[in-house]
């Protein structure tokens, strides 16, 4: 649907290479582009005025380096400027000197507050902490239930009074009663509530004054449009928030949301929640949020994810394997488990800059990895070393019937995988990345 | 004028005749109808549909009034409505939720609920409608811009509009400010208009609600549950988030609706196979699905969904004959990747925007009418059940430009 702020610029910058300073003309052209891919992403409108003058202020005039074209030139200045505003480096959860922490979660509704009140939980205790969870959501029907789910899942005590007291004074009972158990890190969940409403925005303002937060975290659902300036706005006057958990950053909403919200607020986006399961949960990195923003892709955060699956020894022998032309089924196997572990392809993929324009109108689909998985594994081991052998149709029909996939499908699977031995051969040999149809660049 | 609840559910034939196309108070269902309808069922179907006697005697639940006559059932179950606001209150003493929208008229409140930010928004349209000098002003056309954008239109939706705009404002040459606006509204409203109505008119009908996570699926089944005709039941089918299934219990005990539900972690599809199976055993008129929200961009789930889908069509032909998308007023851009998505795996027949209380200005529904296609069928503009509302294009774009 969008197409990437990389893409854009190349066609605005078209013919334009090489050294010298960017000309005011040449800027104007890209900052437009700028202009339009962030409005694109959600910032808002009155923020990306004022970031784009910026922008063309300090590009103006700059020279232009032999390693990157213009438009790179100019990207790397936005992206810059964004981590800046963004706030640059990752803010670290800190405690209170005199336990318990009390951190209290407020946002609209269907954010992801209770949800993100769990993954605290599990988070601190990762930090070594003893958590405690407050349910003061009273007003939406099983939300205290889910909190309570939550807890259980996690083994971290729930404190809950039903749907009946105030929730200014559930949280302050469960915040004592939390002390008194020993407990360090105090979660206090609250209801979500539309800023408009009045009532609601004053009662979250008596949560924050009996629960005394040493922290406030303001929870925003990363898909949030143009009114997140208003929402942050009237969150930080009632509830007066210093941090916000980014959530549901698993999707693929550009998130022009976490610039918006900073740059009028000045509160920096504490921690990046991604997905349903508890354990996704994390700091946020500024640097990473701003290539996100621009459709440039998230090298960091593959590079990162590839690390923390891969096992680096048994990386590194694969990779002269692959090289050496001894590539087997075995070892294609064990790849594609390796790469099952890292996330959805899909998502893997979105990281890699460049590859957004070739993957806009394919679709990513897990289940052909299963599909191939199940192919190889109904490969007796013999076959799995010695693909020539599969040569044979009769062992190919078999291998069809055993992974419910047509002899066609195996034919192909075994063609292809010949096809990525030589290739690989070729650059083991220091032959250079050959190209492949439909990926290469045009330069 | 609001759109009525009453010419908002298409209904069968039959029933339009014996009870007239608009009714104002139907009659509770009288047994010979339920017979009469367990006998078509019986007919049409062949496996599993028990004999009329069975299904009367399984039936626990009286059949409730009409959707538009639905009172709120005891004056002192505390846990009637949402109680999300003091402004419950009022609504519980309410005499019927219908009356309550007649009078204050949803434009009134979404006008109301608006107001805040609305002042601005209308306060820079006036501004820059007023300043209005001739279509040739660039600096007119790039507010107007500014103002659609702000409010979550997106770029290529905004660029379509003014475009269309400016050129027949150029060709009717117009040069009145009020015109100009009219001239807005009008092409907004031609932009959002699309099929309205809900087709009740199944036996029974299978209303399947989707969506991404936190968008009020479940409020919204529960709100939509007392407006429509005839018997209901719900179906839990949102196995995976932490309390779901209680949620939507909560929400059948409030509304007096029997609830299918298995324990977490269930298959969805078993649990909407088994609701189906026993809407159509107890001669239900309205089953309404939840689902889990899911993220458009996962597959598997995306193919959970379509499993779904293909286990309730393959018991009900046809079905579900509803699939609905709930999309929250706060989205931004993405929200036309979600309608893109749940459109291709779903095949969606409707939008229903929710929470439009808040600050937000729903602009993002424009984008999808125009970029997608799927039309709007219903607003949730509040908390509370009567918030709930059949889709006015021409009201919604006369909010979104302000009072005429």
């Amino acid at each position: 649907m969008f197409d990437t702020l990389g893409e854009r610029l190349n066609k605005a910058l078209d013919g334009v290479r090489g050294s010298g300073n960017l000309t005011e003309d040449q800027v104007k052209k890209v900052t437009r582009e700028i202009r339009l891919a962030l409005l694109e992403a959600d910032v808002n409108y009155g923020v990306v005025k004022e970031f784009v003058s910026n922008v063309r202020e300090r590009a103006t005039g700059a020279e232009v380096s032999k390693a990157l074209s213009p438009g790179q030139q100019v990207v790397k200045i936005v992206d810059e400027e964004l981590a800046n505003l963004m706030g640059g480096t990752a803010h670290k959860l800190s405690f209170a000197s005199r336990p318990p922490t009390v951190v209290m979660l407020a946002g609209l509704n269907g954010h992801g507050k209770t949800t993100a009140a769990g993954k605290l939980a599990l988070f601190a205790r990762k930090l070594g902490k003893n958590p405690y969870l407050v349910a003061c959501d009273t007003y939406r029907p099983a939300a205290i239930e889910q909190l309570q789910q939550i807890g259980r899942e996690l083994s971290v005590p729930v404190y809950t009074e039903g749907t009946g007291p105030k929730p200014e004074e559930i949280a302050e009972r469960g915040i004592r009663e939390a002390r008194d158990g020993g407990y360090d890190f105090v979660i206090v969940d609250t209801a979500g509530r539309q800023v408009v409403d009045m009532e609601m925005m004053e009662e979250i303002r008596r949560v924050r004054s009996t629960s005394r937060p040493h922290s406030v975290l303001l929870v925003l659902d990363v898909v949030t449009g143009q009114n997140a300036v208003e929402v942050a706005e009237a969150f930080q006057e009632y509830a007066d928030f210093d941090g916000m958990v980014l959530t549901k950053l698993d999707g693929d909403a550009r998130g022009g949301v976490a610039l918006s919200v900073v740059s009028v607020t000045g509160r920096p986006i504490k921690f990046a929640s991604e997905g349903e399961k508890m354990g996704e949960f994390d700091y946020f990195y500024p640097d990473r949020m701003a290539g996100r923003i621009l459709g440039m892709g998230d090298v960091l955060t593959l590079i990162e994810k590839a690390e923390q699956q891969m096992d680096r020894t048994e990386a590194e022998a694969q990779g002269k394997k692959l090289m050496s032309g001894k590539f087997t089924f075995e070892d294609f196997l064990q790849q594609m488990q390796m790469i099952k572990k890292m996330g959805p392809l899909s998502g893997l993929l979105g990281m890699i800059p460049g590859l957004g324009k070739q993957l806009k109108d394919v679709e990513i689909d897990d289940r052909q990895l299963g599909r191939v998985e199940a192919m190889i594994t109904s490969m007796t081991v013999k076959e799995r070393r010695n693909p020539k052998l599969l040569q044979n149709p009769s062992r190919a029909r078999r291998i069809a019937r055993g992974s419910g996939a047509t002899q066609q499908d195996v034919q192909k699977l075994v063609k292809q995988f010949k096809e990525m031995q030589k290739m690989m051969t070729q650059m083991g040999k220091g032959g250079g990345m050959p190209r492949i149809p439909g990926l290469s660049g045009r330069r | 004028m609001a759109r009525s609840w009453r010419s908002f559910f298409r209904r069968n034939a039959d029933e339009e005749q014996e009870n007239g196309p608009t009714v104002a108070s139907e009659p509770e269902p009288s047994t010979e109808d339920l017979e009469v309808g367990n006998g078509h069922l019986s007919d049409d179907l062949t496996e599993g549909v028990p004999k009329a006697e069975e299904v009367q005697a399984e039936r626990k639940e009286p059949a409730p009034a009409d959707a538009w006559e639905v009172e709120e059932t005891e004056p002192g179950d505390a846990e009637e409505t949402l109680p999300e606001s003091s402004a419950v209150e009022e609504a519980r003493d309410a005499d019927t939720v219908a009356e309550l929208q007649e009078s204050g008229g949803w434009f009134g409140r979404l006008r109301q609920g608006l107001s805040r930010s609305r002042a601005s928004f209308v306060g820079q349209l006036n501004a820059a409608v007023a300043e209005f000098r001739d279509v040739e002003d660039e600096e007119f056309w790039e507010r107007v811009e500014e103002i659609l954008i702000s409010s979550d239109v997106g770029v290529p939706t905004t660029a379509k509009l003014v475009g269309e705009l400016e050129q027949e404002a150029l060709e009717r040459n117009i040069t009145s400010g009020a015109e100009l606006r009219e001239l807005m509204i009008e092409h907004a409203t031609s932009m959002l208009e699309g099929p309205v109505e809900l087709d009740v008119s199944h036996e029974p009908t299978v209303i399947l609600m989707v969506g991404v996570n936190g968008t009020g699926k479940t409020t919204t089944i529960g709100k939509l549950s007392r407006f429509l005709p005839g018997t209901k039941m719900f179906a839990a089918g949102d196995t995976f988030r932490a309390a779901a299934i209680e949620q939507l219990q909560q929400w059948g005990e409030r509304t007096g609706t029997p609830v299918v539900a298995r324990e977490r972690g269930a298959d969805a599809a078993a649990v909407a196979h088994e609701a189906v199976h026993s809407a159509r055993r107890e001669g239900t008129d309205v089953l309404l699905i939840d689902t889990a929200g899911r993220l458009h961009t996962k597959v598997n789930l995306m193919a959970e969904l379509d499993k779904v889908q293909r286990v309730v069509q393959r018991q009900l032909p046809g079905a579900p004959h509803e699939v609905l998308m709930t999309v929250d007023a706060t989205t931004g851009q993405n929200g036309l990747r979600q309608a893109q998505m749940f459109k291709e795996v779903a095949g969606l027949t409707g939008i229903i925007l929710t929470k439009l209380d808040g600050t937000a200005k729903g602009g993002i529904a424009l984008a999808i009418a125009n970029e997608v296609g799927v039309p709007i069928k219903l607003i949730s503009v509040g908390e509370k059940v009567e918030d709930l509302h059949p889709f006015d294009a021409r009201e919604f774009s006369e909010a979104l430009f302000g009072d005429l």
